[in-house]
Order: structure tokens, then C-alpha cells, then sequence
């Protein structure tokens, strides 16, 4: 077969390669599926492809022709084929045929729960502190009189007890207790000073339940123990996290107060809108006699502690007006948050 | 506390605003929360709000002293009025039977005192600070209490039994009707005032109705005395009863002001009353006296606790206004007296505290800690905790807070409160337990939201659980994770169909976690829990041990909570789990050959459950082995009534090399052999 081709001139062997590309480019702009591209590919490139029977006529040709006729007849082979390849990509990039897409469809999302406004605010609270180096700690609920009264210096019989209603356990001597201060003995009891800690957890008042009070609620208690702390440490490290917690612009005013186990002993209020002063917790200089009881010794040693209570800081943030909607748990106020 | 601005201008100059002194009052300690014009009167209100520590600014003496030191005023501090030698009343006299109670007894005898009318500024100032004008002997009482901080009281004499007043214990079965009308059973500790017949006053809270004074009244006995705090304190709380008074007696009267009230008192009966006579004082007992009257204090240290750059003179200042006699010791100590009135005061830190607040804290720097943190550890139960609770809530479910405290509601209590703790004094008569679980807060979380109209209710929560041995005598609080799933899992989409939750999911919500955690192994064992379905109900053991349960709440539980649809229930604790658990996480080698999956599926009967087979081939294929996962589960059709088809998906995986279908040909024709063999098993 290869000397039956001799008959064609090199002359109408070169022209009819521009035509051949010519066709093939022409063909190859139809081609709108992958089944129409293999047809193509096989036109011209199969084994009785048009570009395959050019070849066949090298066979014939010698010399000078062969060479010359044998580039360009390779040429046009490289040139469908890479065009070939680029089509080929083109189908492979898209999908194969289906119905039609509409992507305004309702998305389907993942079904994920959410973490308590009340868990998110102490999580908040204690990686603040965490920065400033102190360590979470948490401490029991159910007390005894000498960890939640005589420890932090409240003597029996004394009026600021009242201020400390408690709840009794019918078993045992034993108390829940109505602050996390208790958490303070307890860590000094355990570890040797220099301390960092923060504790937060649950304490319970015999309260009437209203709108901002509640029988419990949570607490976050700071103490820091070093042989240099001052009142003007705890000042500086309060308006810190304040400011970390309520923004930079955060106003605070440091009031004198009264705890029997701080000493001097302050509240600290913010300045909120148009309600003023809020009174948002408590703090003071670790009073002798709590460092006495817990065996620190008061003379080398000084310290601050402060407590705040957790629910009145979430519903300032997220201006929640009534506790009781921490307690009820209705999913629609639990999935606001995050 | 009520404070007429009119009233403190008898003792300190007020510079106006009232706001401004308000403000510096609070900045000071003495909290004012409001101040107003008084209705109708050239006056002010001052409304404060005292701490238990200051029973001296229960008065408008103390108050204007307060006022002289944050505003560094001169105090015009009032003076003992110049007492005539009086003569001693005939027959009057004064037992005082204990001591402790009542340390301190004083009284007059006034004879013919005339009904006349209460003058104005006294009425005045006593409707601005609530009290209402009974008759002028009473007024003049109250005025003195609200002037000096001293209760007094004055009994009409011409209505006491005999001429002895006796202070004295109650006696057994003794009873007292006093000035509310109300009558009131004593106890032994109660301290009461007697006349030679019965109680006519309890000490320092309320006086008797039978000896009380009124319009008739000509003739009375005028009592002034210090009454120890405890016993005031604990009669109050016990009758529930409680005055301006016993307020005052149980924060502890100024000693010193038991002679200066009872004074002034007289004075101002004298001068309103014009009684035909008044007698000398009767007294009993010693006033008492401060254990440290004087304290000396460092400067430096002031500095050191405070820092604050406060200089020897400055503290001298501060402390000489507010009534602490107090001078130069040396170049760097300070002598302090301290008044009688401010037993509050019994160390150096308390004076810290006098200076600083005066001083003022907004003067005091704001600095920060120089020194480096002791240690950056991270407590390792905390670190679970927060790894369970996003993992939950990733997992689908809402974190609840739930009270602690539960009723009975729904409880077998005695079997299933039997190792709970009891709370005595319940603020709400039914939360009277203390947890030893979740699943009835959780009933109650799924009823209010099933209520109205939650589809999907998954909750957990991570909280202490309480248990009471009572061998032991002891107390166990531990930090459990609680997880209850009702209702939907998925609600019906465009893209999926709707599907409720099973006990599956929660297993799996469980098992996924477990193993996050750190779980090398987690088995599941069938026990019996009164609250959940038996059988059905599984112990969790991690690693060996036992950390929890979980299971599907009984439907005569969930009756209780109006809850009709299922609610699969686990709870786990955490402390458990966190001894049971790795912390470290170490590489395994990541195999190198092929697996090969076979699937195995079998015919038993409903009776056998999945999981012995899954731990059946586990352990026929140990080595080869290395999982084993139930893929489909089929009844009916081919399968007889009462059969199960289960089929498994089993990998088996070689370390060492590539595994040929006839390497593991043998091994799982074996396996399902044992099984045919073992649980009169047949292929499907």
C-alpha cells in the first residue's frame, strides 16, 4: 500500500496538510461532547485516520521530500493532538450532563449544638487570666463551716454572717457554700506561695428567685499570693481585665467596701450608659487572719483576692434582662449565643 | 439608712452640693444610694447604705464625723451635757443577773413628766428619717437613737411590778407580749428585762406591751444599757423579730454611748417634758473596754500594702480626723488610740484601710505584678472538661445549667435518693436534694421545650454530682458530664429524610468522644438502673474502668415530666475517665500493604446481639483482624420470623506485607465456621 501512494506529488502531499488543519480545527470547534472528541480523535489520528494515511505516504518519498514532507506531516500531528489534549481538558473540568442546578437551594447545615452563655462568660474570664498567668483552679461545693466562714475570718454569731445565708446538709456537718472564696483556703492549704489562681463554680444563698437574683449561681474567685503584691497591683490588674472584658473605653471606680476577709477591701463599679455606676464585684488586700488560718505566714507574705458574680457579667454583655433564662434552658435563648 | 442633711449641720459644716457630698461619702466607704429633697421641709435625705463593720455611722454624730474626714471639716463633736448631782430614787435598784449578756446596766428614775407636744425640728427630723411621732417620751427616745447610735428605753413605772429591775435569763415556758402586740415564747438564752413579776422588756430588741408608755403615763424608769451582741443577735433571728434597736446592739453600741445617749435623753426630757423630777443614775455592770486601745502602726508598712506613696504626716491626718487620737511615735511608727466606739478596729490593717480610704483608692496607683508567674500549668480535668464540651456541642447538643438542687418529683426517693445529700433549709421547700444525678433536670429541660414545639432536644451538661456514704460518713462531689438526646436527629429536608434519635447516636456520641479523649478501649456492659429500661441499659468502662451508664429513661419515669417521646440518657465522670485515659498521643505506624475487606453476613437469632459476634470476630481474627463494623442489619423476607441477617464489614490488614485473598481465605471461612458453630448462625 505504502507504493501505491507514490503516484501523489510531494507538491499535492504539502498543500493538502494546511487544508487537512484547516478541516480538523473546523471539526474540532463542533465538537461539544467527549464521545464526539474520541470520533474526532480517531478521524484523523486512528489507524485509518486522515493525518495517520499522510504518514503512510513518507514511505513512498526519499531524500530531501522525505525530510520535508516528514516535519510538516509531524507537525500536524503535534498540532491535533495537543489540541486534542486541551479539548479533552476542557470536558474533564466539567461535569457530566445532569438536570438543572439551582444553587439558591436551602443549604444544609451541620446540626451543632452551643456551649452556655454562662460557660462561654467564665471561659472568657478565666483565658483572660490565663494570660496574666493565673491558673484555673476549682475547689468543692459542698463546704464545711471552716472553708466557707471561720477560715475567711467571718467568726460565728458575727452580723456579717447575714450577709451569707447559707444552705445546711441534713447529713454531716456540713454546708453548700456561698462563695468561692472557700476555694482561696483551699488552694493555700495545698501549694507553697507564690500563687495565681482563678475559680470559678457554683454557690448557693437561700434567695428568693426573681428577676436578678437566684438560689444559685456561679462565682469566679481571683487570688494572687507573692511576697509584693500591693492594693495597687490588684487596682491595675481589675481594670486590665476589665477593660479585656467590657472594651478599652471601660470607666471603673474603686469604692471602699467591707469583707471580712479582705482588708482594705473595695467593689468596683463600672460606668454603664445611661444606668450609671454599676457595682460589678468585689475585692481587697487578703486579710492577716485568712493568711493565718490557711498556715501563710502574714508578716512576709501579702496578697489580693476578688469575686464576681458570673451571671451578672453575662447579662451585662449580652444585655440579658431576667437570670431565670440561664436556669430555664429553652433552646431558643440557648442557641443565641456563641 | 435615713440621715437628715438639717440634722448632721448640728455637728459639721455641709458645703452644697449634696451631690458632691454623697459622692465623696461613697468614695469613702459610706455608700450613699440616693439623695433628695425632703417633701415639704427645707431638708435633705441622705440615703446610706452602712457595712456590718460600721455600727458607728448608724448615727447622725457618726455620719457628720464621717463627713468632717472625707471633706476635711472640723467636727463639732457633741459634749457629755454637765450632769447636776442628782438624788438617788427611792427604792429603785438594778439586779443584773448575767453579766455576759448585758455587761453594762444604766437608768433613771423621771416623775412627772407632762404629755406635752413633741416640738417641730424634732418631728421634723424624725418623719425625713421615717419614724412616725408617737408621743414626746418616745420621740425624744428615737431622736436619741438616730442622733447618738444609743437605743434606749422607757418603761411607764407607775406599770412595773416592785422597784427592782432585774436583767436576767428567760425562765422556762416564760412568756412575752411585747410593744407589736405580738406574743412571743422565750428560751432560756433569751436576756430579758423583769420587774419583780415577769419580762417587761426583751433586752435590746423590743420593750412589753404591759409597761409601755402612753398619753397616762407620768412616772418612768429610762433604761440605757450595752446588751453583748450575741444575744441580742440570737434572740432577733429566732423570733424573727427585729428593731432599730437590736439592728443596732447586735453591730455593738459605743460603750461610751450608753452614758452620753442617756444624758442627752435626759437633757431633752428636762427641756420638752418638764418632769417635777429627775433622779440620780442606778447602774450595774463594768462598760467594756477595747482588748488593744492602742495600736502602733508602721508607715512603711502602710506603703508596702498599699503602694502608695503616703508620707507620716498624711497618715497623722487622716486618722486624728476620724476620731483616732493618734501622734508621731518615731520617724516611722505611729501611735493610734482607739476610740471606744470603733472596735471594729483590733490591728495595724485595719488602720491600712482607715488611711486608704480617706487617702482615697482613686489616689492610690494602678499598677501591675513585677514578678513572673509561678508556673503555666493547665489543670487536667479542666482541660477535659472544655475537650467534652466542644466536642458535645460539635456533636449536636446544647450545654443546659441546670440547678443542682432537685425534688422528689418523679423519685422512688427512697431507693433512688437513698445516696443523696439533703439540704436542710431549702429556700424552696422541694429542692431539697442535691443531685446525685442528671436526668431529672434533663425531663424537666425536655418537657419545657417539647412544650413549645422543639423538634430536636440534645442537651448535656458538666457539672458536680453529689453522693453520701453513709458508712463512711462521707461526702463524694465529682465533676460528671450528663447527655440527654430527645426527639428528632435530623428533621426531614429537601435533601435528607427526618430520623429520631436512638440510643445509637448516643453511644456514639460517647464512644466518638472517649476515644478523642484518649479511650484505648471502651466496652459497654449490660447493667440495671431503677430509672432506665431493663434490659438494655449498659455501664461504660474505659480502659478497665468503670466510668458511667447510659440508657433510655423508662416511660413510667418520663410520664412524670408529660415527656411521650424517647429519651436516651448517659452520664460520665470525668475524674474517672481522666485516670482511665492516656494523655499522650503516640505515632502509629501508618501500614504500609493493602487492606482487604470481606464482608460477613449471618443469620442468628434475635436473641443473640450484634455486639457478641463483633467481639467474636475480633477476637478469632486477632492479628490479622483490624475492624469489624456492622453495615447492615435485615429482617423479614427470606429471613424467618424471629431472625436477624446482620452483615459485617471485616478489614484485614497485614503489617508485613500485601495480603492475597488465599493468605486470609482460610482465617475467615474459620471465623465464620466458629460463628455458624457457636450461635446456630446460617448464611444468608
Amino acid at each position: 500500500m505504502g507504493q501505491a501512494g507514490s503516484g501523489l506529488s510531494l507538491f499535492s502531499l504539502m498543500t493538502s496538510i494546511p487544508e487537512i488543519e484547516k478541516e480538523a480545527q473546523k471539526e474540532l470547534g463542533l465538537v461539544k461532547t467527549a464521545q464526539d472528541l474520541e470520533a474526532f480523535r480517531v478521524a484523523y489520528l486512528g489507524k485509518k485516520g486522515r493525518i495517520t494515511g499522510l504518514m503512510e505516504h513518507l514511505k513512498g518519498l526519499d531524500g530531501e521530500a522525505k525530510k520535508q514532507f516528514g516535519i510538516e506531516v509531524n507537525r500536524l500531528k503535534q498540532s491535533v493532538q495537543e489540541a486534542i489534549q486541551s479539548k479533552k481538558e476542557t470536558f474533564e473540568d466539567s461535569l457530566p450532563a445532569r438536570e438543572v442546578f439551582d444553587p439558591t437551594l436551602a443549604p444544609v447545615l451541620p446540626q451543632t449544638g452551643k456551649i452556655h452563655p454562662i460557660t462561654q462568660t467564665i471561659q472568657e474570664i478565666v483565658r483572660i487570666f490565663d494570660r496574666l498567668g493565673f491558673e484555673m483552679v476549682q475547689g468543692p461545693e459542698i463546704e464545711t463551716e471552716f472553708y466557707n466562714f471561720t477560715a475567711l475570718n467571718i467568726p460565728l454569731d458575727h452580723p456579717s454572717r447575714d450577709g451569707f445565708d447559707t444552705f445546711y446538709t441534713k447529713q454531716g456537718q456540713h454546708l453548700l457554700r456561698s462563695q468561692t472564696s472557700t476555694v482561696q483556703i483551699r488552694v493555700m492549704q495545698q501549694r507553697k506561695p507564690p500563687l495565681r489562681v482563678i475559680a470559678p463554680g457554683r454557690v448557693y444563698r437561700p434567695d428568693a428567685v426573681d428577676a436578678s437574683h437566684s438560689f444559685m449561681f456561679h462565682q469566679i474567685e481571683g487570688l494572687m499570693v507573692d511576697e509584693d503584691v500591693t492594693f495597687s497591683d490588684l487596682k491595675g490588674v481589675l481594670h486590665l481585665f476589665l477593660k479585656e472584658l467590657f472594651g478599652s473605653d471601660t470607666k471603673l471606680r474603686f469604692r471602699p467596701h467591707y469583707f471580712p476577709f479582705t482588708e482594705p477591701s473595695m467593689e468596683v463599679d463600672i460606668r454603664w450608659g445611661k444606668k450609671g455606676w454599676l457595682e460589678i464585684l468585689g475585692a481587697g488586700t487578703v486579710h492577716p487572719n485568712v493568711f493565718k488560718q490557711a498556715g501563710y505566714d502574714s508578716k512576709r507574705l501579702q496578697g489580693f483576692a476578688f469575686g464576681l458574680g458570673i451571671e451578672r457579667m453575662a447579662m451585662l454583655r449580652h444585655q440579658i434582662p431576667d437570670i431565670r433564662h440561664f436556669y430555664d434552658n429553652d433552646l431558643r435563648f440557648l442557641r443565641q449565643f456563641s | 439608712m435615713k440621715v437628715s442633711a438639717n440634722w448632721l449641720k448640728d455637728f459639721v459644716t455641709l458645703n452644697p452640693p449634696f451631690e458632691k457630698i454623697a459622692e465623696d461619702l461613697t468614695l469613702a466607704g459610706l455608700e450613699v444610694k440616693k439623695v433628695e429633697p425632703v417633701p415639704g421641709q427645707k431638708d435633705h435625705l441622705f440615703e446610706i447604705e452602712i457595712t456590718s463593720n460600721r455600727p458607728d455611722w448608724l448615727s447622725h454624730i457618726g455620719v457628720a464625723r464621717e463627713i468632717a474626714a472625707a471633706q476635711n471639716l472640723s467636727f463639732k463633736a457633741p459634749e457629755m451635757p454637765k450632769v447636776p448631782n442628782r438624788p438617788m430614787p427611792q427604792g429603785w435598784k438594778i439586779n443584773l443577773k448575767d453579766q455576759e449578756a448585758c455587761p453594762y446596766y444604766t437608768g433613771v428614775y423621771i416623775e412627772g413628766v407632762q404629755n406635752l407636744a413633741t416640738p417641730d425640728f424634732m418631728k421634723d427630723r424624725l418623719a425625713a428619717c421615717g419614724i412616725r411621732s408617737i408621743s414626746l417620751i418616745v420621740d425624744i427616745t428615737n431622736y436619741v437613737l438616730l442622733e447618738t447610735g444609743q437605743p434606749l428605753h422607757a418603761f411607764d413605772a407607775d406599770l412595773l411590778s416592785g422597784q427592782e429591775i432585774q436583767v436576767r435569763r428567760a425562765k422556762a415556758e416564760e412568756k412575752f407580749t411585747a410593744i407589736n402586740g405580738q406574743a412571743y415564747p422565750l428560751a432560756s438564752h433569751d436576756l430579758v428585762i423583769g420587774d419583780s413579776e415577769k419580762a417587761v422588756a426583751l433586752a435590746g430588741v423590743m420593750g412589753g406591751k404591759d409597761t409601755e408608755v402612753s398619753a397616762r403615763t407620768r412616772n418612768i424608769f429610762l433604761e440605757s444599757a450595752f446588751f453583748h451582741p450575741r444575744f441580742v443577735r440570737h434572740t432577733s433571728r429566732r423570733l424573727n423579730l427585729s428593731s432599730d434597736s437590736s439592728y443596732r446592739f447586735e453591730r455593738r453600741v459605743d460603750p461610751e454611748g450608753v452614758d452620753y445617749g442617756r444624758e442627752r435623753a435626759i437633757a431633752l426630757i428636762e427641756k420638752y417634758a418638764k418632769p417635777r423630777f429627775i433622779s440620780a443614775v442606778v447602774k450595774a455592770g463594768q462598760k467594756p473596754v477595747l482588748a488593744k486601745p492602742v495600736i502602733h502602726l508602721s508607715v512603711q508598712e502602710t506603703v508596702k500594702k498599699l503602694g502608695a506613696p503616703l508620707k507620716q504626716h498624711q497618715i497623722l491626718s487622716i486618722l486624728n480626723r476620724l476620731g483616732f487620737d493618734s501622734k508621731q511615735d518615731s520617724a516611722e511608727s505611729v501611735k493610734v488610740h482607739i476610740p471606744s466606739f470603733r472596735a471594729d478596729v483590733t490591728e495595724p490593717v485595719d488602720l491600712i484601710e482607715e488611711v486608704a480610704r480617706i487617702y482615697g483608692f482613686e489616689n492610690i496607683p494602678e499598677t501591675l505584678p513585677v514578678r513572673a508567674p509561678a508556673g503555666v500549668s493547665q489543670s487536667p480535668l479542666y482541660r477535659l472538661e472544655e475537650d467534652a464540651r466542644n466536642y458535645c456541642a460539635a456533636a449536636g447538643c446544647y450545654e443546659t445549667v441546670t440547678f443542682s438542687l432537685i425534688s422528689t418529683h418523679g423519685l422512688d426517693a427512697e431507693k433512688e435518693l437513698a445516696q443523696a445529700v439533703g439540704v436542710n433549709n431549702p429556700q424552696n421547700q422541694e429542692l431539697s436534694w442535691m443531685r446525685p444525678f442528671f436526668w431529672p433536670s434533663f425531663c424537666q429541660v425536655i418537657q419545657k421545650n417539647l412544650s413549645w414545639g422543639a423538634q430536636r432536644i440534645p442537651v448535656f451538661e458538666i457539672a458536680n454530682l453529689y453522693h453520701w456514704n453513709a458508712a463512711k460518713k462521707s461526702i463524694t462531689e465529682q465533676r460528671w458530664l450528663g447527655i440527654a438526646l430527645a426527639g428528632k436527629f435530623r428533621e426531614k429536608s429537601w435533601l435528607d429524610s427526618e430520623r429520631n434519635y436512638s440510643f445509637y447516636d448516643l453511644k456514639g456520641i460517647l464512644s466518638g468522644w472517649l476515644e478523642h479523649a484518649g479511650a484505648e478501649e471502651v466496652c459497654f456492659r449490660e447493667i440495671e438502673k431503677s430509672f432506665l429500661i431493663n434490659p438494655g441499659a449498659e455501664t461504660i468502662t474505659v480502659n478497665g474502668e468503670v466510668c458511667g451508664y447510659v440508657g433510655e429513661i423508662h416511660p413510667r419515669k418520663l410520664k412524670h415530666w408529660d415527656v411521650n417521646v424517647p429519651v436516651y440518657f448517659a452520664e460520665v465522670c470525668l475524674e474517672n475517665v481522666l485516670t482511665a485515659v492516656s494523655q499522650k498521643r503516640i505515632f502509629a505506624e501508618i501500614p504500609k500493604y493493602p487492606s482487604i475487606t470481606r464482608d460477613l453476613s449471618v443469620t442468628v437469632a434475635d436473641s443473640v446481639n450484634s455486639g457478641v459476634i463483633e467481639e467474636e470476630i475480633k477476637k478469632l481474627g486477632k492479628g490479622i483482624v483490624t475492624h469489624v463494623e456492622l453495615f447492615d442489619l435485615f429482617r423479614g423476607g427470606r429471613v424467618p420470623k424471629g431472625y436477624k441477617n446482620l452483615a459485617y464489614r471485616v478489614i484485614y490488614q497485614s503489617l508485613e506485607k500485601t495480603l492475597l485473598s488465599e493468605d486470609i481465605q482460610k482465617v475467615h471461612s474459620g471465623i465464620a465456621a466458629r460463628i455458624v458453630e457457636k450461635y446456630q448462625a446460617s448464611f444468608q
